[in-house]
């Protein structure tokens, strides 16, 4: 199937250098761009352009499914307090009357109107992308297929999306490039329960085989649902205080996301106290090394800024077992001699920005190590359903959906439902070994405070020792 | 944000209906919302107050074999959204609501209801926002010197929206309607020390009220203070049954989990298998109600998520389930056999969203005569649970329910001492069927994608767990 020419951003015709004076006269002096000493306030401009194309299970009405968005968000922050307004449009009268309600002045003031031009909108099917869309209507077949090649058939719903949000940051001294992402999103609905994934979209300039990445996500995905299948009758283990837990790519990086990236987000270290108070206290032991990466995920959802025009780091959050540098975005770094912005996303213009990870990375272990060596009756955990932290008390749940059972060094007998508990700090003490093989596993939907992002992971296998598990 | 009058806004309606109808698409449905916002968020990183002006529309289109959604931002445009042009319309036909028995556009509310007096009044101001939030922080602090608000969360919005569809060529429903909600969000927590010792608590509570300046903060940290001291000072039973009061904040959230046995496809299957053997759902203390016209509910409106004109439905009759709900766009040959009421139960949490059945102000109707004071005199030996302390667990397929509780024990009808770390277990159905008396303080929070309302009640014989 040919490839579809790269299509050029949607924002390169935005006139971001009008956005940017208008901006000047909020916040003339931004003193993360170099401006004049002493500024405290600064101001951006956020315009968005968000696709979903949706592909319904078994062809259910509505057969096929277009959203369609864009609009842009002005931001002033001055001494602590943060003013926004967003809109549903990308046009000057919208983006003046914005700026004037953020600077809390009457309508009657003159802001002036920059020419805001976007690119229309390209057809859905037609010129588009005609390629990409025919793999996203693929994907549910190939994932069919490769659930017939394991022998296996039970009833599975597939819904499949294809996302693609275009962004840009204007400040009133720093335009950064225009920041694209391109990935699906595939749900299942079992009769046992519900499971999703994320598959970046193949782009279409890399000289990767589309096709072929599709496929292997198709095993992947079909993998986990005969696990789920062939677990669905089976009986939850006791509980006990001393399981050795082997958790998969997919289970590590759900396990991470909850007990590192949340737990190190500068918000909720905010609950507690000051987030740089962390910095230094040993979290896991020396074997543990996490990363957040934005530069580093799948081509199609790579980023080079954040959400704030900050330009992303690779930032190490754990360092050989202790605290190194928590997520922050520009508000939580202000003032601070410690914490460094570039970690900001927003879910969408109508939410502020917030400290959160992209791209998460397990750095593997030294290749000698066995994981399931001496683990018998211990668990494969190779999917977890979901995690909860409770940011005031570091209380962590993990929900295993099912697993396997460890017997002489392999996985044998199915196990179901359980969960895995314990604080923050106590299961991480419990990795034990680090796998040597790290992979893109893992991606899905963060939702915490009710506010949907996408979040990316390459990782090994880890084992954890001592760990506890209940019904 | 389209500002244009009525006229205007059903002629726009009417073009994207004519342009679907060009497309080959002769039944469609074309929803437009409007809406505005002020948002006050206090957290530690700072206070952030936030403006929002929303516009957005979606059409669902369809002939007999195929079908299609689309939504975008900004004002309904023939030529797509974003002006793209149409997507290929797939999959199965399109059914959309009976036309006819709706109210008139926009300005012309339905028979049998009258426009809330509120609708027009100015949004919170953000110094208005800011002394409600400090008020409440103020009396957080009287009434628990430990306690502190962590994060609060104000917003106070408006909105209006018009439906107009055609099925296969002929005119259907137009009609549009106007809202109200303002949501308080709150957590705190409770250091721990004090001369008692006790642990840190945490608290979180989310009301909806039609306006913010509605809101009264004393009672928001009353009830946040009364929550947070349980919890640092409770403790709880190895195993215990006992009589049981389950405040308004229990008794929506099992009322809430028990939405999918009166709305949808199969929510007759679900609720026939917790039905006891003479067909009883619950006991005949509970009336189970859904008003979309709930005078004074947060989500008052003379027609659902289709443009249908909503009525009360009565969901269980003292005890015994009456026939489920369906939207009156459900395909027949599905329905009829099942004995379910076609009724105007769609809802819509925003306009990207497709229409999916569920409940408006759903409750479990009080009783006048019984107050809260007297129930829990009458409480030889019990506990009185004010609140759930994690997110409960209801398996209707098993028939069981876990609720996390927090509260009082009860002895003599006075508190005796603070509960926590509990768990309620039972069966679901027996658990329905040993409710005894419902009282009159009917309090409804924002659940399951509706309000969800429920007076204090008392439960007989509960069995409670340390956790």
């Amino acid at each position: 199937m040919p490839a579809a020419a790269p299509q050029p951003h949607p924002f390169a015709t935005l006139d971001t250098a009008a956005a940017a004076r208008a901006l000047s006269q909020l916040a003339p002096g931004d003193p993360d761009a170099g401006g004049e000493d002493g500024a405290d306030d600064w101001a951006d401009a956020f315009f968005e352009r968000v696709e979903e194309v949706e592909l319904p299970a078994d062809g259910a009405a509505p057969g096929a499914r277009l959203r369609r968005e864009e609009g842009l968000a002005l931001r002033l922050v001055r001494g602590g307090r943060t003013w926004l307004a967003a809109r549903d449009e990308i046009a000057p009268e919208a983006f003046s009357d914005a700026l004037r309600q953020v600077a809390r002045v009457l309508p009657s003031a003159f802001y002036p109107e920059p020419r805001l031009d976007v690119a229309p909108w390209s057809a859905v099917g037609g010129t588009g992308d005609p390629a990409g869309l025919d793999r996203m209507a693929e994907l549910p077949f190939a994932v069919a297929r490769a659930i017939r090649a394991r022998h296996v058939a039970f009833p599975v719903r597939l819904s499949v999306r294809r996302h693609r949000r275009h962004v840009q940051v204007v400040g009133p001294r720093w335009v950064p490039e225009p920041e694209s992402e391109r990935f699906f999103s595939l749900r299942a609905d079992l009769p046992w329960g519900r499971w999703g994934t994320l598959v970046p979209e193949p782009p279409s300039d890399s000289g990767a085989d589309p096709e072929a990445a599709l496929a292997a996500a198709a095993e992947e995905v079909a993998e986990a649902l005969v696990e789920r299948f062939r677990s669905r009758h089976a009986a939850s283990p006791e509980p006990r205080r001393d399981a050795v837990v082997v958790l998969g790519p997919q289970a590590t990086a759900v396990f991470l996301h909850e007990a590192v990236a949340h737990a190190l987000e500068a918000d909720t270290l905010g609950l507690g106290g000051r987030p740089e108070a962390a910095v230094g206290v040993p979290l896991g032991g020396p074997a543990l090394s996490v990363l957040d990466d934005p530069g580093s995920a799948p081509l199609s959802v790579r980023r080079r800024s954040d959400d704030e025009g900050v330009a992303v780091a690779r930032r190490w959050l754990i360092r050989d077992g202790a605290v190194a540098q928590p997520l922050a975005d520009r508000r939580w770094a202000r003032g601070s001699e410690v914490l460094l912005p570039g970690a900001g996303r927003r879910a969408s213009r109508h939410e502020p920005p917030g400290p959160r990870s992209s791209h998460l990375e397990l750095l593997s272990g030294d290749g000698e190590a066995d994981l399931v060596a001496g683990a018998e009756g211990g668990f494969l955990v190779s999917q977890v359903a979901r995690g909860a932290l409770d940011p005031l008390t570091g209380r962590f749940v993990l929900e295993v959906p099912c697993a396997r059972r460890l017997r002489h060094g392999t996985p044998a007998e199915p196990v179901g439902p359980f969960r895995i508990v314990g604080t923050v700090a106590g299961l991480l003490s419990r990795v034990a070994a680090v796998g040597s093989e790290a992979r893109s596993a893992g991606a899905g939907w963060c939702a915490k405070d009710g506010r949907l992002l996408p979040v990316w992971a390459t990782t090994p296998a880890l084992r954890l020792e001592g760990v506890e598990v209940v019904a | 944000m389209s500002t244009a009058p009525a006229a205007e806004r059903r002629a726009a309606l009417d073009a994207v209906l004519e342009a679907l109808a060009v497309h080959g698409l002769p039944s469609a449905e074309i929803y437009a919302k409007r809406g505005r916002a002020r948002v006050i968020e206090e957290t530690p990183g700072g206070v952030t107050v936030s403006y929002h002006r929303e516009e957005g529309w979606a059409a669902r289109a369809g002939d007999d074999r195929r079908s299609l959604f689309a939504a975008a931002t900004g004002a309904p445009s023939p030529d797509g959204p974003g002006g793209g042009g149409w997507p290929e319309a797939d999959g199965e036909a399109l059914v959309l609501a009976d036309p006819g028995g709706s109210p008139g556009l926009f300005d012309e509310p339905g028979e049998g209801w009258r426009e809330p007096p509120d609708l027009d009044a100015a949004l919170i101001g953000e110094r208005e926002a800011a002394g409600l939030l400090a008020t409440l922080r103020g009396e957080l602090s009287a009434e628990l010197p430990r306690a502190r608000l962590l994060r609060a969360r104000l917003s106070d919005g408006a909105s209006e929206w018009e439906i107009a569809s055609r099925v296969a060529g002929t005119p259907g429903v137009a009609a549009g309607a106007r809202g109200r909600a303002a949501i308080v969000r709150l957590e705190a927590v409770l250091e721990e020390g004090g001369k008692s010792g006790a642990r840190p608590s945490a608290a979180t509570l989310e009301i909806a009220l039609r306006q913010a300046s509605a809101v009264d903060p004393r009672a928001l940290a009353r009830r946040l203070a009364d929550r947070l001291s349980v919890a640092a000072q409770g403790t709880a039973p190895d195993h215990d049954r006992a009589v049981a009061l389950l405040a308004p904040a229990v008794g929506t959230r099992l009322l809430a989990a028990l939405s999918p046995l009166f709305f949808g496809d199969a929510a007759g299957e679900r609720a026939e298998a917790l039905e006891d053997r003479d067909g009883r759902l619950a006991s005949d203390a509970v009336t189970v109600v859904d008003d979309a016209r709930l005078p004074g509910g947060v989500l008052d409106a003379p027609i659902d998520g289709e443009g249908s004109p909503t009525a009360p439905a009565t969901l269980v009759a003292a005890g015994v389930r009456r026939p489920p709900l369906v939207p009156r766009s459900a395909p027949r040959r599905s329905r009829d056999g099942r004995g379910a009421r076609r009724w105007a139960c769609m809802r819509r949490p925003g306009w990207r969203d497709l229409p999916a059945p569920g409940p408006s102000h759903l409750y479990l109707a009080p009783s006048a005569d019984v107050g809260v004071g007297e129930m829990l005199r009458d409480v030889a030996r019990g506990y009185y649970l004010i609140d759930l302390d994690g997110s409960p667990r209801v398996d209707l397929a098993a028939d069981r329910v876990s609720l996390p509780v927090v509260g009082f024990r009860i002895e003599g009808g006075a508190a005796t001492g603070p509960l926590a770390g509990a768990t309620v277990e039972s069966g679901l159905g027996a658990l329905l069927r040993r409710i005894e008396t419902a009282a009159r303080d009917l309090t409804f929070f924002p659940l399951a994608g509706g309000m969800v309302g429920a007076p204090t009640l008392r439960v007989g014989a509960v069995e409670i767990r340390r956790r």
